[in-house]
């Protein structure tokens, strides 16, 4: 039984613009074991990218943020850390692997030096070492031609090449930690395919934990092994791929997984969408935040809101009335 | 690469001609005439109409415009500029004395802005909104609204005459060079700061910053490491064009300080009417310019790795 | 109060107003006629005769102050409007008529460009001769050439719009369309510009008469009375400083109003944008363009 690396409890963010505040988590909790991947799964504004970046202090500036609860990677506390310690723990834990890799890099730099720096730094190998590391990692994501490709520039290079890139990138520094901010969106379709392939066979050589944050089912059955479905903000589902994704419980899972169009079926099935827009953030109403868009809402749902209950072994869900029926079936 | 090298070189020289085509139209526009002014100086009251009528021949003054347009250049091209109706010498002999005086300013002028404007712009990143920032803006605010004859009196006030530590005039060793130099170099830098300053707030915000911090490295390092070279080609080109506008501070230092340079024989012409030794002067702006500007478009090319094209 | 005066902040806009009422009403409020000399009171210190004191000549210099005010205003105010009307209306028509004699315009605009405004005004005051209108006639040359490369890039730009062409198949005359339609646009980019390139023409003509070049004596102007104070400067460093703390001041206060300006009306500051994207953009153009003649 592998031990926790990664483990969130209670998280509740804030952030605060100029003209408005948004608490965009609000009790999130969820953990991740060694040599696994868990996927964070959410529409836009659910808070999975804020979970999992503003711990690490990687929310873009100017946002001033609350961070309250905690976050530990292999038991050390990141909330309340200060600024130096955190860009070590950032550096030599974790990678980031974001969301548009031709944006994300920085166009003045060559990618290798980058790499074999990272290798250099959290590492301690010697400047030949590192860039002989940073060539055989470019290799081992995939990328033809490292040597060549070590000195060039991000603009030189195809999107799914980049994203190899920024992946060997977040793997240089040998973290515990690989976060993968919807890695696969800005990709081609077929592109798609490789990188969550290449994700899969890096967590099974590095046994590495892989945190996944994704609006895409289709990542989440490719890749990864657990999964956490948030919606504004809150935790509504939580347990294996396979359990989520052959019997969801909760009606946003349900939702969610409906909407997406299965051309298996033809044309029999089409793609169902939830009714109704995710709620304002910045003026939240007591009670179950899905409650408005809910085909199974009750009076309760809107008054109280609902806890995560543990079914078994990993396996949670926060919706009183979905439990209720299910019982009711058993 | 090298083709586009080309293209700019040829449209610069292109520049260059046609530049000096208007400078020479308009000084030969001026009123009074030149072969009088020669005869003047030459013999006094004793210059008489046949004499002025001869050096007209020489000169070739009575030829067409186009005629004597070309003959101008094609003499200034090889260096001979002609002889200044002021002093009455060689202007290329003023020039090769005085242009290395006036380098010597913009050069320090130039490091010193260069210098000073990365401190400053990277000194308010850093601080991010906080007092040092606030208080460089409002520091680069006066610098850019200064005269710089106003800070030059005030240099010379302050380290001159109360503390006595620098010298007030004349080019007389490293030390006179200080005062001139910061003077020159005050506007520049404050503009320049501010370029360096707003370019690297909007560099902190693109998507790569973010990666920086999650490679682990401190706000100081993305800001030097990431940001900064992102702001190669705005601050260049900012720099270039500042660099060229230091000219006119050249002029006012040099007058100011008592620096023998190209600056001061400018408005020596001016004052005196020198139309040959303007003409020539301006000339050397021009052909300044162009190159400065040109070596601009060079360094941008080389720095930034997107404009150059792809090594196929 | 007058908190918000038409969107400016009044920090920005209060120091111009002042500098104006001084320029117009001056005339009235000063105690004493600029050119008075008084060899009973020279070089004397602020007191309660002469509140700024006076110089070598015994002249208050307060009055001095006051009147070279309205001097450096009333000579920006000449140029700025010439070199304006001029510019916009050249521009506008080499934008708006195209072609050969745009392109014809473009090159002239690029070399008078090419050299610094002062530098222009200079040799031309070297050609006609020192003088307060020399120094405006010089002034003003140098100075339309901007004005114009804005006017024609933007009236380029808005004839391309597809409301150009709708108001001319609804038969308006070219003139309508242009007053109409497309000068509230150059307006709005040239006054944003203006604003801030009025101190530095309150600069240039002080550059110039501090140099002998501009206004000549007896007529006050704060560059000239600098230069005059500077022979005094070891004794009477006031002669200096108070001509360079108000040239200063001006400056300052119309560069506030000229980013005031900018941040409220133009989405981003001109001159950063002339400055910063002229050389990037041509640079990308051009790369561009031999891209797509290397792949041909």
């Amino acid at each position: 039984m592998s031990e926790t690396v990664y483990a969130i409890n209670d998280l509740v963010i804030d952030l605060y613009a100029p003209t408005v505040s948004i608490r965009a988590v609000d009790g999130v909790s969820f953990h991740a074991k060694a040599g696994e991947t868990v996927a964070i799964v959410g529409e836009s504004g659910s808070g999975k990218t804020v979970t999992t970046l503003a711990p690490l202090g990687l929310l873009p500036e100017g946002v001033r943020v609350d961070l309250r609860g905690s976050a530990r990677v292999d038991g050390q506390e990141l909330i309340d850390m200060n600024a130096r310690a955190l860009s070590r723990v950032r550096g030599t834990a974790f990678g980031v692997v974001f969301q548009d890799p031709m944006s994300a890099l920085n166009p003045m730099l060559k990618v290798g030096p980058q790499l074999a720096e990272q290798a250099r730094r959290h590492r301690g190998l010697s400047a030949k070492d590192a860039r002989a590391a940073a060539i055989s990692l470019l290799a081992r994501t995939g990328i033809p031609d490292p040597e060549d490709r070590y000195n060039r520039y991000p603009h030189e290079m195809s999107g799914g090449m980049l994203q190899r890139v920024m992946i060997a990138l977040a793997l240089a520094p040998q973290p515990k930690v690989l976060i993968a901010d919807e890695p696969t969106t800005a990709l081609d379709a077929t592109v798609q395919a490789q990188i969550l392939e290449l994700l899969r066979d890096i967590q099974r050589r590095e046994q590495i934990t892989i945190i996944l944050i994704t609006h895409d089912i289709g990542a989440v059955a490719a890749a990864a092994d657990r999964v956490v479905v948030l919606y504004a903000g809150r935790v509504c589902e939580e347990g294996s791929v396979k359990q989520v994704l052959t019997e969801p419980i909760h009606p946003y899972t349900q939702g969610l997984l409906a909407s997406v169009p299965d051309f298996r079926a033809g044309a029999r099935r089409a793609a169902s969408e939830i009714p109704g827009l995710p709620p304002d953030q910045s003026r939240l109403a007591p009670g179950c935040r899905f409650a408005e868009r809910c085909p199974k809402a009750e009076e309760s749902c809107r008054v109280r809101r609902p806890d995560l209950e543990t079914l078994s072994e990993g396996r949670k869900v926060a919706c009183p009335v979905s439990l209720r029926e299910r019982k009711g079936h058993v | 690469m090298q083709r586009l090298l080309l293209r700019r070189l040829g449209l610069a020289l292109l520049l260059i001609v046609a530049a000096s085509a208007l400078i020479f139209a308009i000084i030969a526009a001026a009123p009074g005439n030149v072969a009088a002014l020669i005869a003047e100086r030459a013999a006094g009251a004793g210059a008489d109409g046949a004499m002025i009528a001869r050096i007209e021949q020489e000169l070739g003054l009575n030829d067409p415009l186009p005629i004597r347009y070309l003959t101008w250049l094609s003499h200034a091209a090889v260096g001979d500029y002609g002889v200044s109706l002021r002093t009455g010498k060689p202007i290329a002999e003023e020039f090769a004395a005085r242009i290395p005086v006036t380098a010597t300013l913009l050069g320090f002028g130039g490091v010193i802005a260069f210098l000073l404007s990365l401190a400053m712009g990277l000194a308010g990143a850093a601080s991010n909104g906080g007092v040092v920032d606030r208080v460089l803006h409002a520091v680069a605010l006066i610098g850019a609204s200064t005269p710089n004859f106003f800070v030059a009196a005030l240099l010379v006030i302050a380290f001159a005459v109360t503390l006595g530590w620098l010298p007030s005039f004349g080019a007389s060793g490293p030390a006179s060079w200080i005062l001139p130099a910061v003077t020159i170099a005050l506007f520049p830098a404050s503009v320049l700061s501010r370029v360096v300053r707003v370019n690297l707030q909007e560099a902190m915000a693109r998507p790569f910053a973010t990666t920086g911090f999650a490679k682990g490295l401190t706000r100081g390092s993305v800001l030097l490491r990431e940001a900064l070279p992102n702001i190669a080609v705005p601050f260049l080109t900012t720099f270039g064009a500042q660099f060229t506008l230091m000219t006119i501070g050249a002029i006012v230092v040099e007058t100011v300080f008592a620096l023998r340079g190209v600056g001061s024989f400018f408005i020596d012409a001016i004052r005196f009417r020198d139309f040959i030794g303007m003409q020539a002067t301006l000339l050397l702006f021009v052909v300044f310019f162009v190159t400065a500007n040109f070596l601009v478009d060079l360094i941008c090319l080389l720095v930034d790795p997107r404009l150059r094209r792809g090594r196929n | 109060m007058l908190r918000k005066f038409s969107g400016l902040p009044w920090t920005a806009i209060a120091p111009v107003l002042i500098f104006i009422f001084l320029a117009v009403f001056g005339s009235w409020i000063v105690p004493y006629d600029p050119g008075a000399q008084d060899y009973s009171a020279l070089l004397q210190g602020p007191s309660s005769v002469h509140w700024l004191g006076t110089d070598y000549l015994g002249r208050d210099l307060f009055s001095r102050l006051v009147t070279g005010a309205r001097v450096s205003l009333v000579a920006m105010a000449i140029v700025l409007s010439t070199a304006l009307l001029i510019g916009v209306v050249i521009g506008s028509f080499a934008g708006y008529v195209g072609g050969v004699v745009e392109q014809v315009m473009i090159s002239i605009i690029d070399i008078i460009l090419a050299l610094p405004s002062l530098v222009i005004a200079l040799a031309l005051i070297g050609i006609m001769g020192t003088g307060y209108w020399s120094m405006i006639a010089a002034l003003t040359f140098a100075w339309w050439a901007n004005y114009a490369r804005m006017s024609r890039a933007v009236v380029a730009t808005e004839l391309q719009q597809p409301y150009i062409e709708a108001a001319r198949v609804m038969g308006a005359s070219h003139l309508w369309i242009y007053v109409r339609h497309i000068l509230p646009h150059v307006l709005s980019l040239v006054v944003v510009y203006a604003s801030a390139d009025a101190g530095a023409l309150v600069l240039s003509i002080a550059t110039l008469s501090f140099l002998g070049l501009g206004v000549q004596p007896p007529m006050p102007e704060w560059g000239q009375m600098l230069v005059d104070g500077m022979s005094y400067i070891e004794e009477y460093p006031l002669l200096v400083i108070l001509p360079g703390l108000a040239l200063t001041l001006v400056v300052v206060s119309f560069n506030l109003l000229g980013e005031a300006f900018a941040l409220n009306k133009v989405p981003r500051p001109i001159a950063r944008r002339l400055w910063r994207r002229r050389r990037a953009e041509r640079a990308a153009e051009e790369v561009a363009r031999d891209k797509s003649e290397g792949r041909a």
